[in-house]
């Protein structure tokens, strides 16, 4: 009986060096131990590790890498402060720092921490993105300290739910509908406590970009983390990233799965997640008409430059509707960099777009903050309650296409036709 | 070391699948931390006296998937306060679980649960036994396991004091 992908990176990180089963207990090594500061995440670890264990420094600084992304730019002396006591720490621990290059998963895998075949942990589990370069990427929540305090953490080797992905994806659905598709499917507890296991024909199909927007929400399926069996595409992205050599993995072909579902995406239509629920999957030609008066393009899930070529495309030649706030944060500085290249930037502004350097803080409300009443077309991760502002404002997630396409229409609206129209209208 | 013994009553059943816990403060209080403050509004739109009525020893009970969505630390921190020293349920939520038993927060996952008790229900947790007695009605159901580190960590009041005893016993890490 053959070992899922998961099973054999858990099993090399630990002292076995051979693939072990799910559910064994044991304590496994992490490539790469990574984390972002905010109030009580970081700060409170270092205060812990001195504190309470008295350790003045990790010990394998190389292992190590933190990022600033969330409150920048600093709004208050306070926020200036809490990243100062990163920089610091970062320093004294000779631990590298990721600061304003862009929201810390994405900058992960640019830094050549998505090492197929390693094991990385962080708190937050959107880090789950990195699956995409086949790395077994976890957000531990506050077990993160053990990573700072002990070269093992312990861990137990969970189950692996398989979803093979079949079918051709139509002009104007995204990897990020796939993903809410999948939760429509599945169900929001489908994959608790497990892998979620991507694979089928249309992975191939879908972009490396793609394949990190819909592994990096894997969390709405329940699972810990969710994972592709490196291709081609990911191994040549992480040859050109990660430093060092590394040994990618693979699940057998008779690997054991808890679950196996086929799900065929021909006839997908873009989703719209309705408020105030991740799990709230419902087609957008249900909701379109809606008022928005906001719209975020932005975010770890999308905010590539897929995202923004999609955008774009809707956007070339049009304009924002009137009073419609729209916000598009690329992902990272690199990306942001190369759609400036491509003349992506350029393309929305033109079209009424406020671009912003990349930062986190318009995914959680601490900018761009809607008001009660106020309803907001996003691709960013949540449409909880307040997650963008007033408890009373809401969020429709769906994808980058379908956000421009709204902004021009300062309602609920179906990217396809823009699409269609222009692929001949060109710039 | 066992875990310390649980008996008192059910205080509330949440009967949504998928329960968000921030509703218990509401998102309006996600960002308090002071455990009075969060005493204060927890559970008041379910039950405006909850407060009176609840007494330390008491536990909540949750459906399928308690704890989905974006979970803070904020409500189980009012619920703790105002003397409730569990919660069992149907199922959890990954990271919900992951977070409150690193607090060393007894989280029990009951598969049944739902339909053993009703509120003011009085119940036990039998360790040794592996199962969740209903003592008013004189039913029971099996618990799910606890890994050793779970186990640990519950045992130990938290991730702090378990890491700690770990270390020391490791020969001061
Ligand atoms: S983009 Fe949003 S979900 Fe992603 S790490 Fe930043 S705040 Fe969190």
């Amino acid at each position: 009986m053959g070992y899922t992908i998961a099973e054999k990176i858990l099993g090399r990180a630990s002292r076995a060096g051979v693939p072990l089963r799910a559910g064994t207990e044991v304590e496994v090594k992490p490539d790469y131990v990574l984390g972002y500061d905010f109030p009580g995440y970081l700060d409170l670890i270092f205060r812990q590790m001195k504190e309470e264990f008295g350790i003045e420094r990790v010990a394998e600084p190389e292992r190590f890498a933190l990022f600033i992304d969330h409150m920048v730019p600093a709004n208050t002396p306070q926020e200036e402060e809490l990243h100062i006591v990163t920089r610091t720490w970062c320093a004294e621990n000779g631990v590298r720092l990721h600061e304003r290059e862009g929201i810390g998963h994405q900058v992960a895998a640019e830094a050549g921490y998505a090492v197929p075949g390693g094991f990385v942990v962080h708190f937050d589990g959107h880090i789950a993105q990195l699956g995409a370069f086949g790395t077994l990427a976890v957000g531990i929540h506050t077990q993160l300290l053990e990573a700072f305090v002990r070269e093992r953490i312990d861990f137990t080797v969970p189950e692996t739910t398989r979803v093979n992905l079949s079918g051709t994806l139509s002009p104007g659905v995204m990897a990020r509908d796939v993903f809410h598709h999948l939760v429509r499917v599945l169900g929001p507890r489908s994959c608790r406590f497990q892998v979620l296991e991507l694979g089928g024909p249309a992975l191939a199909g879908i972009s490396l970009e793609g394949r990190q927007t819909i592994t990096g929400l894997a969390m709405f399926t329940g699972a810990l983390t969710a994972i592709c069996n490196p291709d081609r595409l990911a191994l040549d992205y992480a040859k050109a990233h990660v430093a060092g050599p590394f040994a990618p993995q693979a699940s057998d072909a008779d690997a054991t799965f808890a679950a196996l579902h086929e799900v065929d995406l021909s006839d997908l239509a873009p989703i719209v997640v309705v408020p105030p629920n991740p799990a709230g999957t419902a087609d957008l030609a249900d909701h379109a008409g809606l008022a928005v008066q906001a719209g975020y393009l932005g975010s770890c899930a999308s905010g590539r430059l897929e995202d923004l070529r999609a955008a774009a495309a809707v956007l070339r030649g049009r304009r924002v509707a009137p009073g419609f706030q729209l916000h598009v944060v690329p992902t990272s500085q690199a990306i942001m960099a190369e759609a400036a290249r491509e003349g992506l930037l350029t393309t929305l502004i033109e079209a009424g777009a406020f671009v912003t350097s990349s930062s986190c803080d318009y995914c959680y409300g601490r900018i761009a903050t809607m008001s009660a009443g106020q309803r907001a077309v996003s691709t960013g991760t949540l449409n909880v309650k307040g997650r963008m502002g007033s408890p009373d404002s809401e969020i429709y997630l769906c994808n980058a296409a379908a956000v421009a396409a709204s902004a021009v229409e300062g309602r609920i609206a179906d990217p396809r036709p823009y699409l269609a129209e222009g692929a001949g209208a060109g710039a | 070391m066992s875990l310390a013994p649980l008996r008192g009553r059910v205080a509330w059943v949440f009967e949504q699948a998928d329960f968000d816990v921030d509703q218990i403060v509401g998102v309006e209080n996600i960002r308090l931390t002071d455990a009075d403050a969060l005493a204060a509004c927890a559970m008041r739109r379910f039950d405006p006296d909850f407060a009176g009525k609840v007494r330390d020893g008491d536990v909540v009970v949750g459906a399928e998937n308690f704890g989905y969505g974006h979970p803070h630390f904020a409500p189980m921190i009012g619920l703790r306060r105002l003397g409730i020293r569990a919660v069992i349920a149907e199922s959890f939520a990954t990271g919900y679980w992951r977070e409150e038993i690193a607090e060393g927060f007894p989280q029990i996952a009951c598969p049944g649960i739902t339909g053993l008790v009703e509120r003011w229900d009085e119940i036990e947790i039998d360790w040794e036994g592996a199962e969740v007695r209903n003592l008013s009605r004189g039913a029971a159901r099996p618990i799910a396991p606890y890994s050793s580190a779970e186990r640990g960590m519950l045992q130990a009041g938290g991730l702090v004091p378990y890491l700690r005893g770990k270390l020391t016993a490791e020969g001061g890490g």
